[in-house]
């Protein structure tokens, strides 16, 4: 089967080409860096089957980071039958940058000016019949978001690639062409595959090429010697570059004619002026965020229904009955925000469905045993995480409008003033916030950092940025908080557990890079893409391939995981069912580690039942669903055996948990733990793979101990807040003088010990 | 014991099993560890067994 793959810069349109090609619902975002490997997929309306590779998108073929160093090996390495190259029309000068380079390579290449749609839109025209007979490579225009075009070039890619291809370069006229000419044909001699592109990067002084050619090398350090531009002096990679947009700009750029448009504004520089304003960009940006959180977990939308006191379903006198408990789903003394209304709705569907099947079980009469097991154990754990799908979906819908619009680069671009002051890059935002629907996605995006000690520290802050799993324990435990606090409405406290995770990131930033990753802040480049409307359709790709996989992880994983706790809680180590749930093997398991959790406030103070949040913690790290799970199916288990210790107005997972005896600020201190602790398998096998060898066990060792030390310093700081005394003023000044005495001292030893540079 | 329930025993006996083995072989193939589906995936790669990223790195 032939092999196309699809290369161009960031943003350009690679994966959007790649999902009209192949039908694969790859994910697409309005932002450089979406993509950070290769996949595969096949186009089947050519002659022959065809394997199309979507490779990331990357700026020139001089790697920095590690997703350009697979693109650039692909090429060289790989020998595909052709490259398509996708050039963005809308930025063709940078563009063919690019393109200049790959030209150099022994490979059959079409160029495909994409965003085509986008140029006639503003006016812009481009002679692409010229272009192509400059370039001598065959121009095909298309629009890849309109699917106009692709035919025509896959057929044009179909032709080249049977045609073999020589490099040639645009470097003719350059002064250093002699030299150039001299290496290429050096490396002929050796047989080496695609010289002139070797020839050129080796003149360039490429790391990598450096390495591969030490012999080679030397000739081009010989010249080097007596050559000294006036401009560049010896960096000849500035020279190359500066010779080949002077050649393009020369020879390419007139071949666009722009419409005249004076000096009017675009709608996206208008939008700039506001959203990524110096003073504004920031409060803008937060707005945003408290509003997305607000939409999702609010239960008094607007907070209308505490400001115009409106009356409860209960106060209007209203008969229950099924169409009471949907409206209830909507409104109960305040309207509820989508998110909570989803939540409602699902959780009537699933206590409906769940009621039935209890039913049914017993109809046919079945044993207690299997009663217990279906209806505590299965359901009712499932019950716990799958009624907060909607939810889930509705913060990732919110959070994927924001990647779609283009917002979240200019998002990375205003905090970078910010997280530039903390160590980082605004860069690594992008991860950061990608963290928010999933951990793994987002440490494999952490590679598009080109420093690596960057990478570490921002791979072992993702996790910090609550993922969808983590709402529903955010939610559940928050709303317990409320209940003890009489506060009524959790939402505020789960937006406060979003900032206190990022708050704990932003301090782990500094710490690290105050000690283990000491190094300057990279440079941040990005480009700023276009704002444009999200597609209605890669919206719902998006959140149909989330769901998908939320969905699946609860029949698989959880499902296994439910009937395993029930069973353990349920049977004591004598292999003999036991009536007393804290005599079980689960409820041992757990009051043997419970006692380590007594700082964090969910030790040993609590009564019998207190082990619930030790083993709830545990299962976390296999999923962290899993933890709605387990309160799920024990708080089930409990309610059954003991109906009577109901709370009014609170869940049977409420119940379980304000029956513990626990504190709020415990309960603060077990969301933050959950929050920070060691991720999910999954998370924790990414992170091993985007580690450096050997290094892991570090970031294992930081996820457990700043979980540890978070929690206890919360639970023992806001317990002794809630009651103020001298005791509580004294040990605030202890943490303070401790905190300040060790800065000093860290500044002092980096004073004295400065790193040499960017790693 | 009724019928029901020793449905209920080895529906739910399977269901646990399944999912451990359909966990360890995919393990062995070198499959995805996070249950997303690869084919949709931008970093699918890094979740691949070690020879095919040793031919990555070798690159």
């Amino acid at each position: 089967m032939k092999r196309f793959a699809l290369a161009g810069n960031p943003n350009c349109g690679k994966t959007t080409l790649f999902n009209c090609l192949t039908g694969s619902t790859a994910h697409v975002g309005n932002w450089p860096g979406v993509t950070v490997d290769k996949r595969e997929g096949t186009y089947k309306k050519c002659a022959e089957p065809i394997s199309i590779i979507d490779l990331p998108g990357i700026y020139s073929l001089s790697p920095y980071t590690p997703e350009e160093v697979i693109s650039r090996n692909y090429i060289l390495d790989e020998k595909p039958d052709c490259v398509i190259n996708i050039v963005d029309a809308t930025n063709l000068e940078r563009n063919l940058y690019l393109t200049t380079q790959i030209m150099e390579m022994d490979v059959p290449m079409v160029i495909a000016l994409n965003m085509m749609d986008m140029v006639e839109k503003q006016g812009d025209k481009i002679d692409e019949k010229e272009l192509e007979r400059r370039l001598g490579i065959p121009v095909v225009k298309i629009s890849a978001l309109k699917g106009t075009g692709l035919t025509e070039l896959m057929e044009k890619a179909f032709e080249t690639s049977s045609k073999e291809r020589k490099g040639k370069t645009v470097l003719e006229g350059c002064e250093i062409y002699h030299l150039i000419s001299d290496v290429r044909i050096a490396l002929d001699g050796q047989n080496v595959a695609n010289p002139l592109f070797h020839a050129i990067k080796l003149v360039e002084n490429d790391e990598i090429e450096v390495q591969m050619h030490s012999t080679t090398i030397k000739m081009v350090d010989e010249f080097k010697q007596s050559f000294n531009n006036e401009l560049f002096g010896t960096d000849f990679e500035a020279l190359v570059a500066d010779a080949r947009y002077k050649y393009i700009s020369k020879n390419y750029s007139p071949l666009m004619t722009k419409k005249e448009k004076g000096v009017k504004l675009s709608k996206s520089d208008k939008a700039d002026k506001v959203l990524t304003n110096k003073w504004a960009g920031i409060p803008i940006f937060i707005v945003i965020l408290f509003a997305i959180f607000h939409l999702t977990f609010s239960e008094d939308l607007f907070y209308l229904g505490s400001i115009f006191s409106l009356p409860t379903l209960e106060d209007l006198g209203v008969a229950e009955n099924f169409g009471t408990a949907l409206l209830a789903c909507f409104y109960d003394g305040a309207i509820f925000s989508p998110g909570v209304i989803l939540f409602n709705l699902m959780d009537l569907i699933t206590s409906t469905v769940f009621g039935w099947i209890t039913a049914g079980l017993e109809s046919l009469g079945a044993a207690e045993w299997a009663l217990s097991l279906i209806g505590d154990g299965i359901l009712g754990g499932l019950g716990g995480v799958l009624s907060f799908v909607p939810q889930i979906i509705v913060l990732l819908l919110f959070l994927s409008i924001l990647e779609d619009t283009g917002y979240m680069a200019r998002v990375a671009f205003i905090l970078d003033r910010i997280f530039r002051r903390f160590g980082v890059s605004g860069r690594a935002f992008i991860p950061m916030i990608m963290g928010f629907g999933c951990s793994i996605p987002a440490m494999v995006n952490t590679r598009t950092l080109a420093d690596e000690r960057e990478r570490t520290l921002t791979l072992r802050t993702i996790p910090f940025f609550s993922c969808g799993a983590k709402l529903p324990i955010l939610t559940a435990v928050a709303g317990a908080v409320a209940h003890i606090l009489g506060a009524g409405d959790g939402s505020i406290i789960s937006f406060l557990m979003y900032v206190v995770g990022m708050a704990v990131a932003i301090v782990s930033i500094i710490l690290m890079r105050s000690t283990t990753q000491r190094g300057e802040v990279s440079p941040f480049i990005m480009e700023l893409p276009a704002y444009h409307a999200p597609s209605f359709k890669g919206l719902m790709i998006h959140l149909w391939d989330k769901t998908k996989h939320y969905v699946k992880k609860v029949f698989t994983i959880i499902l296994a995981s439910t009937i395993l706790v029930w069973f353990l809680s349920n049977f004591n180590w004598s292999w003999a069912m036991t009536g007393d749930i804290n005599d079980s093997i689960l409820a041992s398991l757990g009051q043997f580690v419970q006692p380590l959790f007594t700082p964090l406030g969910f030790g040993s103070q609590l009564n019998a039942q207190g082990w619930v949040f030790v083993v709830a913690a545990v299962t976390g790290l296999i999923a962290k669903e899993e933890v709605i799970a387990t309160f799920g199916t024990l708080a089930a288990i409990f309610a059954t055996a003991a109906p009577e210790i109901a709370v009014e107005g609170a869940t049977d997972v409420m119940t379980m948990v304000l029956g513990t005896g626990i504190t709020w600020p415990a309960l603060i201190a077990f969301i933050i733990f959950n929050m920070t602790t060691i991720p999910c398998f999954a998370a924790v096998a990414a992170a091993k793979g985007e580690t450096p060898k050997g290094k892991f066990k570090w970031t294992l060792l930081f996820w457990v101990a700043t979980s540890y030390i978070v929690s206890a310093i919360s639970y023992t700081a806001i317990t002794m807040f809630a009651s103020w005394s001298l005791w509580s003023i004294l040990a605030t000044l202890g943490i303070i003088i401790v905190s300040v005495v060790a800065v000093l001292l860290i500044r002092n030893y980096n004073k004295k010990h400065p790193v040499k540079g960017v790693k | 014991m009724q019928l029901i329930d020793i449905i209920i025993a080895v529906a739910c006996s399977l269901i646990v099993l399944s999912v451990v083995v359909i966990a360890i072989i995919n393990k062995m193939k070198g499959k995805t560890s996070c249950g997303c589906d690869c084919a949709n995936c931008s970093g699918c790669k890094s979740c691949k067994n070690k020879t095919s990223k040793q031919n990555t790195a070798n690159k």
